[in-house]
């Protein structure tokens, strides 16, 4: 009965009503809206670097990541990879070798950085670089390079040419050799753009003297997602290799994760505001509408409504409008991110963050963890802002209020 | 990833071999080209008795001792650091200040037959197994060999200590079987030089140094040079052993003449990009 009365009294005043629902909504819109942009970046700049560079997991020697010497391999990168392969089932692993040098080409040289990767294991859903012309590598070592298109340029080197690379091997003698540049690779970032040649893990493995030994074994999830705490210390677990060290990418790359956590707080903080303002809205609508009905109240109280109950009835008043706030608001956030789809960032898509490429197109995908934040505090802002005028009208002395007119 | 970061920092390490080399160009274009035993009548005497010498004719001298024409000479480089030890050897041709090649006779397979040519203030490298010649990047020249034991500013600008600096004798030193000078050189506001002070040991009976310590602009050691090892060529002496100790870790570079030939004819074509281009 208190909910149908309830019900019925929102209508009494249905443009203040409407308008209150109206604001929730937008509030409701705008903070699910944000959300999901926000994480859809997120999703897919993850995505883009757990892919890529990065992995979700990375195998080292010891020391390797704060200390990126030549010398410290991965002496048997067979067993580590066997212990991922026991560990982590579906995961896909990808060998690599890092180094530095001088890359030449005719009279132009400059420093480089020197990878060596298996062409066959960089594929699909982890592969260092995207070819932006030309081929990839073939299978096995065949003296081929990729160059990295901003440094392909510098060098004014094409597919087809030739490329020097001088280098120090790791016992200490002078690596030199040539490779005919087969593609250039777009590494999604302008340094590695501009800075990076790709050789096949075998060539390096001989250029640097290495052996069997590589710098980083890349592990790419079969699930995925940002908290991958759990699947490093299973495999930290399965390794049990002093020699050998486990980073997940947000150790890789705390600056990323750090800058996460702070968008999040901060788009947290913008949203409490938002609602404060709308719960303001709320406040001064259930306000009017308790004062308007001072004398019906009254009435109600005198004929034997307990305090209580005209409480609980103006409360589920202001319950139901944050409610209708937030389906109006979830129906225009659900619509919004299906009309919207594909957000273009063409015009940063030259930019790096934290040397990390920033994706060139967000896809929107609908994020249910923001709806329900915002759904919460949409009806908590409901509830607060009406209790005060909820206290008001409980707490009035019926004779007052009914002489009122 | 801080990519860049390593980039330099490996780079340094992979420069500093050829930086090494370089410096022996230096090393061997130094040398004396006057055959006679007797001194240039010129040249400023060894003031060995004296306890407070006239530093600037001092260095003058030292200078034209360490100033030739051209010269030629077999070398044993032998660099030893905390991962790995290796020994080349090394021929050299050096003409005036701004002509130097270096070959390696013997060294890994890789780099046994490289050559690096100095030309005025721009170095190449023939590179054996890649069969090319590669040019150092300017940049490589202006700030590249802080990792080696040997600067690039040895090389390629070398650094004028009668020009560059204010020296004074601070005192005496004994040596093993004599006594040196300790001379103090600071240098001069906006002299072109890397360094910010040198501290020398110049041997009173030779007028040569034995050791050299350079700081930086802001005053911290960064190498020490020792000289050892003096031979005699005509009327001068020169240390047949230098050693390169840098300040930063672990790692030193030692130069040992074998053989030294100076005031020699070298071919001009020795010299030439377009030899070294076809790794001759």
């Amino acid at each position: 009965m208190w909910l149908a009365l309830a019900w019925r009294n929102l209508w009494r005043n249905s443009r203040r009503t409407l308008i209150t629902v109206a604001a929730l909504g937008l509030g409701v819109l705008a903070i699910t809206f944000l959300h999901t942009y926000r994480e859809s970046v997120y999703g897919q700049l993850l995505d883009n670097v757990t892919s890529g560079a990065l992995g979700h997991l990375q195998i080292h020697a010891a020391g390797w990541q704060k200390n990126p010497e030549l010398e410290r391999v991965i002496a048997d990168p067979a067993a580590a990879e066997a212990a991922v392969r026991k560990s982590l089932p579906g995961a896909k692993i990808a060998p690599r070798v890092l180094g530095y040098g001088l890359a030449g080409s005719g009279e132009q040289s400059t420093g480089a950085a020197v990878f060596g990767l298996d062409p066959s294991r960089e594929q699909a859903d982890l592969r260092f670089v995207t070819i932006a012309k030309g081929k990839h590598l073939s299978a096995a070592g065949q003296r081929e390079a990729l160059v990295g298109i901003d440094l392909a340029e510098q060098l004014g080197v094409g597919v087809g040419g030739e490329i020097v690379l001088v280098g120090a091997a790791v016992d200490g003698s002078v690596a030199n050799d040539r490779y005919t540049v087969v593609g250039l690779a777009d590494a999604g970032s302008g340094e590695l753009n501009g800075s990076g040649v790709f050789l096949h893990l075998a060539d390096a493995q001989a250029f640097f003297g290495l052996g069997a030994g590589v710098h980083q074994l890349v592990v790419r999830l079969a699930g995925g997602g940002e908290d991958v705490s759990r699947p490093t210390a299973q495999l930290q677990a399965q390794l049990s290799n002093a020699e050998l060290e486990v980073l997940s990418w947000d150790k890789i790359v705390p600056e990323l994760k750090a800058t996460m956590t702070e968008k999040r707080k901060a788009q947290a903080a913008l949203a409490y505001v938002l609602f404060a303002l709308v719960g303001l809205g709320v406040l001064n609508a259930m306000t009017m509408a308790t004062l308007e009905r001072t004398r019906e109240l009254g009435v109600l109280a005198s004929l034997g409504t307990r305090p209580r109950q005209l409480l609980g009835m103006i409360l589920l008043e202001g319950l139901l409008q944050g409610a209708l706030g937030v389906a109006v608001g979830a129906a225009l956030t659900v619509a919004t991110v299906y009309a919207v789809g594909d957000i273009s960032l063409e015009a940063f898509a030259k930019q790096d963050m934290l040397g990390i490429r920033f994706p060139s197109t967000i896809h929107l995908a609908l994020h249910w963890g923001g709806l329900l934040q915002a759904l919460q505090v949409a009806l908590w802002t409901a509830l607060v802002g009406s209790l005060l005028p909820a206290w008001r009208a409980a707490r009035m002395k019926p004779a007052e209020a009914t002489r009122s007119y | 990833m801080t990519f860049a970061v390593h980039l330099r920092k490996l780079l340094h390490g992979a420069l500093a071999q050829g930086s090494v080399l370089l410096a022996l160009c230096a090393v061997a274009a130094v040398k004396p080209p006057e055959a006679s035993a007797q001194e240039p009548p010129d040249l400023p005497p060894c003031p060995s008795q004296a306890e407070k010498p006239d530093v600037p004719r001092l260095i003058q001298r030292i200078q034209r001792l360490l100033e030739g024409a051209s010269s030629t000479a077999v070398m044993t480089m032998t660099i030893r650091t905390p991962t790995w030890s290796r020994t080349l050897k090394l021929q050299t041709w050096a003409k005036g200040r701004d002509l130097a090649l270096v070959r390696v006779l013997e060294g890994g397979p890789r780099d046994t037959g490289m050559m690096t040519l100095k030309r005025d203030k721009q170095l190449w490298n023939w590179l054996p197994q890649a069969a090319r010649v590669m040019k150092l990047p300017s940049a490589m020249l202006g700030d590249g060999w802080m990792g080696s034991d040997l600067t690039n500013d040895d090389l390629v600008r070398g650094t004028s200590l009668v020009d560059d600096f204010d020296a004074k004798v601070t005192g005496i030193t004994k040596l093993s079987g004599g006594e040196a000078w300790n001379v103090v050189l600071i240098a001069k506001p906006n002299a072109p030089t890397v360094w910010g002070k040198l501290e020398m040991q110049i041997d009173r009976a030779r007028c040569l140094p034995v050791l050299e310590r350079f700081f930086d602009e802001d005053g911290r050691p960064v190498r020490s040079l020792l000289f050892s090892d003096f031979r005699s060529a005509g009327w001068r002496q020169f240390p047949a052993k230098t050693t390169v100790v840098p300040e930063a870790k672990g790692r030193e570079t030692v130069l040992q003449y074998l053989e030294f030939q100076f005031d020699v004819a070298i071919p001009d074509d020795t010299f030439s990009l377009q030899r070294l281009r076809q790794g001759r």
